[in-house]
């Protein structure tokens, strides 16, 4: 790391891990049920979308809602309601299986057969640090032509790859990669 | 080539209205040919609803009329032709003989013309020659052609004046066809010249891009004008983003495009709103001066287009508190606007806010409220400003862009091609109301862009009442983005037209005291 980034915020700065704002931008753009689980609609569009077919249910099992048919079909018929903690593995197995779902449609559109997607990184935000310690970070922008790695990584729901894939991307931004490891925003179309 | 088949549409839509049988007429047509109004609505596009009043003695107009008497020609001639040949089995069909007489008045209203040949029918709706593509009237063994060859010309020769002799029932087309291809390139090549202004206008400039875009998509439709405009108006989004990447080349600011945004901006719920007051109005005068007057209702044009000139936050909004104004700086403040006693007879500049209490609002609304509390006008104290999250800006970030869009709309009216009119405006309409959180523009993502434009507009359609309002006018209603209504003359305060500049007159209207008569268009 060519930059002292290891106690990140000592002085006052602020923003978040390049990785996790390009995972939240993944996020935002691979969209999904709005309503939240607690909400009866919520868990039955989920349940729903978790059981359109054999397929996705396996998925949803490999992904941690290991309940029995007939509890499923319980909550599906509306004669019980899932517990708490089985909300939570609703949901959890639900943005798994819809991030796995839509994770080859949103590589394809941000290849763009090779030409790759303009990335914009915002630096952090140094407002809090003293004067004497502010640096300046511009804004950059690059050109990201291979997302396969970050894709299947955020896929596979993998942070630590995630955040190495992001990292040997950012590379490229030349020898002061190291200013954008933490950032306020990553944007990109999809 | 193309612009022009779209101008020859265009004047081809222009003329007398299509010719309707009356209302029991229609509904027989139906009918007898076993359709029922769900099937016939789907097939106009219009709801069965709309369909049942048509047949009701209501009168459908423009386009929609002309697919209707269309299509209750096809019907009465069919039905015509299906009762001759099959010698009617009396007992199945009681009801044919006795409307056929009054159906027929509808297909061929003027038998003067020697049509002995049988199966020729008369086309209510012209339908281009098989032999030189012009509108013909007469339809022979199903094809659409001319019946004498003094009408049926190709294109080559001198356009004929008049086409066809007009017969009393044909409806629209009868204008002078298009000139041939000669006159037709030369005036090409003029036009290519583009604004005399632009003398050092590089020659692939913006403005050719959206040229090229009209005339590749009326070459793809054949022509077809609506097919046409609806393709493009589908990619008016992508293409009006393409075209301010093409604008923005060597421009000295980037377009920031995913900005971090602070939450004010962002949507609360999935349909709800932000916090951010954009200052519309939607005012209409209280007590109008005693006695009975002539209101007219003006149409500011492509007020959103003059909008996209406004102080743009080029990065990211950074906050401040109770700071007085910077000029050089943009974005949303939280403001207690002041107070507002000309109610009576000016609109308040925030609109018509129900709540009181300080509120966000944008830039635009700050200046126009900056300006009024200013030496020069002493309309109301000053805003006090609590909070604001601003940005470096300027007024210059979409103004190529803006240009490009005003030129490619004075051209089109100019020319009265309606298919680029319509591509212009839906650029530009749609690259605002997109630009924010909007799922059909991903590549810009500035709801803070979007408030500050339609505000802009907003405050445009203000400083607009306060001069007819200051000329002496009385300013009756403003209202939305385009919509003033003023008593007196006008037209010494504003130049009429259909420039960006300028006003048209959406309707008039007698208002009194105590009664009010619309004789308009209706509101």
């Amino acid at each position: 790391m060519p930059q002292k980034n290891i106690d990140f915020g000592r002085f006052g700065a602020q923003g978040i891990k390049g990785s996790d704002a390009v995972a939240r931008k993944l996020n935002e753009l691979a969209g999904g049920i709005a309503t939240p689980v607690t909400a009866k609609r919520g868990w039955m569009a989920r349940l729903h979308y978790l059981t359109k077919s054999p397929q996705t249910l396996k998925a949803a099992q490999d992904a941690g809602l290991t309940v029995t048919h007939r509890t499923l079909k319980a909550w599906l018929e509306g004669k019980r309601r899932p517990s708490k903690t089985n909300l939570e593995r609703i949901d959890q197995a639900y943005r798994t299986v819809r991030r796995h779902n839509v994770a080859r449609h949103l590589l394809k559109r941000l290849n763009r057969d090779g030409r790759g997607t303009r990335v914009e990184i915002h630096p952090l935000n140094q407002s809090q640090v003293p004067q004497p310690l502010q640096r300046v970070v511009e804004y950059r922008t690059m050109n990201v032509r291979r997302w396969d790695r970050i894709v299947g990584s955020w896929a596979a729901g993998d942070h630590q790859s995630l955040d190495a894939a992001w990292q040997d991307t950012i590379v490229d931004l030349g020898s002061q990669w190291g200013q954008y490891e933490y950032v306020t925003n990553v944007g990109f179309a999809a | 080539m193309s612009d022009f088949d779209a101008i020859d549409s265009l004047l081809d839509a222009v003329g007398p209205q299509a010719e309707l049988p009356p209302g029991h007429v229609r509904r027989e047509l139906r009918e007898r040919a076993r359709l029922s109004k769900a099937q016939v609505a789907r097939a106009l596009g219009v709801s069965p609803s709309t369909l049942s009043g048509w047949e009701n003695g209501r009168d459908p107009s423009g386009e929609i009329r002309t697919k209707y008497a269309y299509l209750l020609d096809g019907l009465n001639t069919k039905l015509a032709t299906a009762t001759t040949t099959e010698t009617a089995p009396a007992a199945e069909q009681p009801v044919t003989s006795s409307t056929a007489p009054t159906a027929t008045p509808l297909s061929s209203p003027d038998l003067c013309q020697d049509d002995d040949a049988d199966d020729v029918e008369r086309l209510v709706v012209p339908e281009p020659c098989v032999l030189c593509g012009l509108p013909a009237g007469q339809r022979v063994a199903g094809f659409a052609q001319h019946l004498t060859p003094a009408d049926c010309r190709p294109t080559a020769t001198k356009a004929p004046t008049a086409v066809l002799a007009p017969p009393a029932g044909q409806p629209t087309a009868q204008t002078p066809k298009t000139p041939p291809r000669t006159p037709r390139t030369t005036r090409a090549t003029e036009r290519s010249k583009g604004p005399a202004r632009h003398a050092f206008q590089e020659p692939s400039g913006p403005v050719d891009q959206i040229r090229e875009a009209v005339q590749g998509a009326l070459a793809e439709h054949g022509g077809d004008v609506d097919a046409a405009t609806t393709a493009l108006v589908k990619r008016a989004i992508p293409d009006a983003m393409r075209l301010l990447d093409e604008t923005r080349k060597g421009a000295r600011y980037d377009v920031i495009a995913h900005p971090w945004i602070p939450d004010i901006l962002k949507k609360q719920t999935a349909r709800g709103s932000d916090q951010i007051w954009e200052a519309r109005p939607k005012w209409t005068r209280h007590e109008l001066p005693p006695g009975r007057h002539q209101v007219t209702a003006l149409d500011i044009n492509g007020a959103y287009l003059s909008a996209l000139k406004t102080h743009l936050p080029l990065g990211r909004l950074e906050h401040s508190t109770s700071q007085p104004h910077d000029r050089r700086r943009s974005g949303v403040h939280l403001i207690t606007p002041p107070e507002w006693e000309h109610e009576a007879v000016l609109p308040n500049p925030i609109g018509q806010r129900d709540e009181p209490g300080p509120l966000w609002i944008t830039e635009p609304t700050l200046r126009l409220l900056l300006r009024l509390s200013g030496p020069k006008h002493q309309l109301c104290a000053p805003p006090q400003i609590h909070e604001s999250y601003t940005s470096g800006a300027t007024e210059n970030l979409l103004e190529k862009f803006r240009i490009a869009l005003k030129d490619a709309r004075d051209t089109a009216i100019e020319q009265g091609d309606t298919v680029t009119l319509e591509y212009v405006k839906a650029m530009y309409s749609k690259f605002v109301s997109t630009m924010g959180e909007s799922n059909y523009n991903r590549e810009l993502y500035r709801p803070d862009w979007m408030h500050l434009i339609r505000s802009q507009a907003f405050a445009n359609l203000w400083l607009k009442a306060l001069k007819a309002h200051d000329e002496g006018l009385a300013v009756v209603r403003a209202m939305g983005t385009d919509e003033l209504h003023v008593i007196g003359d006008w037209r010494r305060v504003f130049a009429e037209g259909r420039g960006v500049t300028e006003v048209k007159v959406k309707n008039t209207y007698t208002t009194g005291s105590d009664t009010a008569q619309h004789t308009g268009e209706g509101e």
